[in-house]
């Protein structure tokens, strides 16, 4: 066993270095004392003997080098030493060790940051059995002008994969859905999913605690014990304090009763990034709360996410050859005629995704501006080491006696090269831990921007291995990116030169590098001033554009009467009932119902003509909204012409058009009196239906979906008992304050429908912010990298100047000896700086232009080319630059040539 | 006189094995033992034999013990390991091959 036993000898000399060391010195001792006797006996005298005995062993000390180096451990021993020494020296400058160590923190902090929320929106894997294999199906289809991409599929084009298809092992369907969950007491709104039956044998999970749903489970009616639920790991800590008796108990969902059967195992969170359900019902649960089994099983409609095991050996690319051939004859299987022959339907197309991580749709929103952060952030990292680069060179540079020494003694270039990347992993290792614990303070706010009103967003941001892993490697980097300059001066410090003169005037290739430093740091900062700006001025256009609507004290509340007794014509009068209620409440100014919220994120668009033969006229598409009277009252829009609509059957033909509309379709006539036809094909029947309309009334332009678009052409007619969706419209109020407002809602609706569940506001003003939620995002977290890159520039500049002026005290003191003014002097000092200002500020234009380009895709009626924009932040840097750079200049100003003489 | 200086390491590690084949020996002890049977023509340098032998000790060809010498002093006597012995047989190969081999050059060249 040659091995462990050389293994435990390597082991022996780590620990007893010391012990091996006294031990050497003893046999050599006793071999020099050998050699003595051995001299003496040869007739020299006791001092000859010795005298001669030393000389015949040579150099001592080299050989006991060369011993060493037979032992192991050689590179542990030696980088200890680095470590030891480069701490005594870091300890020595504490204000540089200080300012690099938060410099670093800050850079390197905003970067895992940044990175965690990438991390954990795009790339994390779920908690499932093999990630890799899972993938998401998709359709992309075209609607008229528009391009659907990522949509959904039904339950019949699920059950028909899963039924036909060969590349997969399973398909499942799943859909985030809200439900009322309660138990005794206890009743609160959480977020959940109604899944396949098959879906948690196909993500391979096992459960906390009893079972998981089977396709036993997802039949009409329920198993047979009635409907099985899962609830979170989290729910059952929280309500249930993970009390294994939950198993078999009975709840209420949605008013249902429910029983539990299982708990799913922590960590888990469905395949929905960013969801966070807390119930898991089978699919056939959905038709007992709401949706009719007509509706579940519709062919029409895109609404339930698909999801599919890959087989073993499958790949995703044979796995989407396929389902293209099968897709047209499930599309014929599954969709009426009247449909299926729709142009837009025969380009459709059935797509394949990873699903490793999941999905979300909040990455179609973020994956972009996440990345445009992450490069962000890492340009401020560049500035950061940049700075450091530049303070390490100058140290390095007034260190370079100590490196000829070393280097006289035998120290070899690489031994004082890897001594700086040392003193630079010192740095950059507690500036990274410091960074992680500032990125995880900041990881909460970072999330509150992210989340919008809709949808509850909770990532988590708690310290992910990857991330640490991440986050190591890059202080690693960094450490080697600012450790190069200054090693290289170590390593090929001129011996001679270096110790003669002392390093004091070590001016020369070192000042050069620094010099580069400069530019480079100013163009990435002009780069990440243009960008912040540009982004600020997006947002500041979003906020003050007139978007229609007035935002104050203004409330919405979605209404769930879908089990009341009233339908149709008898809810149409409930509701205006409750309108008249709710006005008459103090404080409200207005009250009524709206279809489609604005912000929402529906669109119902039909087409309109103008002309009397409806049925066979080409038509215009406008957006339609169902609206009860008072409504733009509530939200602020301005009458324009005619008047509103009201509250009876009488106006039940009447339509108001905002001005878009109006310029559509009446261009050259006021619409007020005019019939417009709107003309609705029923795609699921065929059948097409003509609705006239008389123009009562005109509105200004109003924004309908997002805060980015340009006001649409809109039609608004009165609820009716054909207004689709009717028992789920929107409750909106306008009053003196929020909670008069709220308040109105609460006892109207207790009075008048007490049988329907209260629901979550939202205001309007939240629903504008959520809409620009992305751009609040950018605009600030870049607006706070620009202001960083900004001061890190600034002190570099001024680091640079200081020590310039420091390695020239004798220089200036010459000058002013023989005669040059003071301004002279300044002019002299200030000129090195603002020539390299002026090489960055041209480099950063160039490079800002091309960020600009970049963001386009963000900005809101903003130009990206926009000069002034380029201008005002080039005239800035040039200001903090100079302001930098006069500080330390006007000290060299006040040098006392006499005393500049003297010091060396 | 050849200098150890110029023997090739490999050719000092096997000497080294040789001597303290039959009997455990300390460092003094091995020089001199070379010394001797070669008749004066191999001299081992000090800077030569003990970065070898510690070398040696750490490829687990030979290990040390520390016991009382001749003199009376404390020694670190060196001996050589079952796989010691087995390089020995090794390298001892190796040099008869290579010795004929330059023999044969020399005289049939």
């Amino acid at each position: 066993m040659r091995w462990l036993d050389r293994l435990r000898m390597r082991l022996q000399m780590l620990v007893h270095r010391r012990r091996e060391g006294t031990r050497l010195d003893a046999e050599l001792e006793f071999h020099l004392e050998q050699q003595i006797a051995e001299n003496v006996a040869a007739g020299m005298s006791a001092e000859e003997a010795r005298y001669a005995a030393m000389r015949s062993f040579g150099n001592s000390v080299a050989m006991r080098e060369q011993v060493r180096e037979a032992w192991s451990w050689n590179g542990l021993d030696r980088l200890g030493q680095d470590i030891r020494y480069a701490t005594r020296q870091l300890v020595r400058a504490p204000g540089f060790a200080v300012t690099a160590i938060l410099t670093l923190a800050l850079g390197i902090g905003a970067n895992t940051a940044i990175f965690t929320l990438t991390h954990a929106l795009l790339l994390s894997s779920l908690p499932v059995r093999d990630p890799g294999q899972l993938v998401r199906l998709a359709m992309d289809f075209h609607m008229g002008t528009d391009r659907s991409r990522n949509e959904p599929l039904n339950l019949p084009l699920i059950e028909m994969t899963q039924q036909r298809a060969r590349s997969f092992s399973g398909v499942f369907a799943w859909c985030v859905y809200d439900f009322v969950f309660r138990d005794g007491d206890v009743i609160q709104g959480r977020r959940g999913a109604i899944v396949g039956g098959n879906a948690f044998q196909v993500l391979g999970i096992h459960p906390a605690a009893g079972r998981l749903l089977t396709p036993a489970d997802d039949q009409p009616g329920g198993g047979p014990d009635g409907w099985a639920a899962v609830i979170s790991h989290r729910l059952w800590v929280e309500q249930y304090h993970a009390d294994p008796g939950v198993i078999g108990r009975h709840i209420k969902v949605t008013g249902q009763g429910v029983t539990i059967m299982g708990v799913a195992p922590a960590g888990f969170e469905g395949v929905l990034v960013a969801e966070h359900p807390d119930l898991y019902l089978p699919m056939e649960f959905a038709a007992a709360i709401g949706r009719t089994e007509q509706e579940l099983h519709s062919g029409a409609g895109l609404w339930l996410d698909a999801f599919a095991r890959l087989k073993p050996g499958v790949s995703r690319g044979e796995a989407q050859a396929e389902m293209s051939t099968l897709l047209p004859k499930m599309l014929d299987a599954v969709l009426p005629p009247t449909i299926r022959r729709l142009p837009q339907v025969q380009k459709t197309t059935l797509r394949v995704i990873s699903a490793r991580s999941g999905w979300s749709p909040l990455r179609i929103e973020y994956t972009q501006p996440l990345l445009l952060l992450q490069l962000l952030v890492g340009a401020v990292l560049l500035i950061c080491c940049a700075n450091l680069s530049g303070l390490f060179l100058a140290r390095a540079s007034a260190r370079q006696q100590e490196f000829a020494i070393r280097g006289a003694l035998g120290a070899g270039r690489r031994r004082l090269m890897r001594q700086m990347f040392v003193e630079s992993l010192m740095l950059a290792l507690p500036g990274a831990l410091l960074g992680v614990g500032l990125a995880w303070l900041a990881g909460p706010w970072l999330l509150h921007a992210v989340r919008s009103n809709q949808s509850e967003v909770s990532l988590s941001v708690a310290p992910d291995p990857t991330v640490l892993a991440v986050t190591a490697a890059c202080a690693c980097l960094c450490a080697l990116l600012f450790g190069m300059a200054p090693a290289w001066v170590a390593g090929h410090t001129n011996l001679e030169t270096g110790l003669r003169t002392g390093g004091q005037r070590a001016g020369g290739s070192s000042a050069g590098a620094r010099r580069v430093f400069i530019p480079l740091q100013v163009a990435l900062s002009l780069s990440l001033l243009v960008v912040a700006t540009l982004l600020g001025m997006t947002v500041v256009r979003l906020r003050t554009q007139d978007t229609g609507f007035r935002a104050q004290n203004v409330i919405f509340y979605v209404a769930d009467f879908g089990r009341l007794p009233q339908k149709g014509a008898d809810l149409v009068t409930l509701y205006r009932r409750i309108l008249a209620r709710m006005e008459e409440k103090p404080g409200v100014e207005a009250a009524s119902v709206v279809e489609i919220m604005p912000f929402y994120g529906w669109i119902y668009n039909d087409g309109f003509t103008t002309s009397a033969d409806a049925q066979h006229s080409a038509t215009k598409t406008a957006d339609v909204n169902e609206i009860a009277a008072d409504y733009f009252a509530a939200v602020g829009t301005h009458i324009l012409e005619g008047r509103d609509l009201r509250n009876d059957n009488a106006d039940l033909n009447s339509c108001v058009v905002n001005r878009s509309a109006a310029d559509l379709y009446f261009p050259h006539a006021s619409p007020l009196g005019q019939m417009l036809h709107q003309v609705s094909h029923n795609l699921v029947t065929g059948v097409t239906t003509v609705r006239d309309c008389q123009i009562v009334g005109v509105v200004q332009d109003t924004k309908y979906d997002t805060l980015l678009e340009s006001s649409p052409p809109i039609v608004y007619r009165p609820i009716s008992k054909d207004t689709p969706g009717l028992p789920g419209l929107f409750f909106v109020l306008h009053a003196r304050s929020l909670k008069e407002a709220m308040a109105a809602y609460h006892s109207a609706i207790h009075e008048l429908a007490p049988a329907s569940p209260y629901t979550d506001p939202a205001t309007l003003e939240e629903l504008m912010r959520d809409s620009m939620a992305r751009q609040q995002l950018l605009s600030v977290l870049s607006g706070f990298f620009a202001v960083l890159g900004l001061l890190l520039s600034g002190i570099g500049i001024y680091g640079l100047v200081a020590w310039s002026v420091t390695q020239r005290t004798r220089e200036i003191g010459v000058r002013m000896a023989l005669g040059a003014s003071r301004t002279r002097v300044f002019l002299l000092v200030v000129r090195q700086i603002a020539v390299l200002l002026a090489v960055g500020i041209v480099a950063g234009g160039v490079g800002a232009f091309f960020a600009a380009r970049a963001v386009r895709a963000f900005l809101y009626e903003t130009r990206a080319e926009n000069p002034g924009v380029f201008i005002v932040g080039a005239v800035a840097l040039l200001l903090i630059g100079l302001l930098a750079a006069i500080m330390p200049a006007r000290r060299a100003v006040s040098i006392d040539p006499m005393e500049a003489l003297r010091t060396e | 006189m050849g200098k150890p200086n110029d023997l090739v390491q490999g050719t000092l590690d096997l000497l080294i094995l040789r001597t303290i084949a039959p009997e455990p020996m300390h460092g003094w002890a091995i020089a001199k033992r070379i010394q001797q049977i070669s008749r004066q023509v191999l001299q081992v340098q000090q800077g030569s034999l003990y970065p070898a032998l510690h070398r040696l000790e750490q490829q687990g060809w030979i290990r040390a013990k520390w016991a009382e010498s001749e003199t009376g002093r404390q020694a670190k006597f060196y001996s050589l390991t079952a796989a010691g012995r087995r390089q020995l047989e090794q390298e001892t190969e190796n040099w008869n091959r290579l010795s004929a081999a330059i023999d044969l050059v020399i005289e049939g060249a």
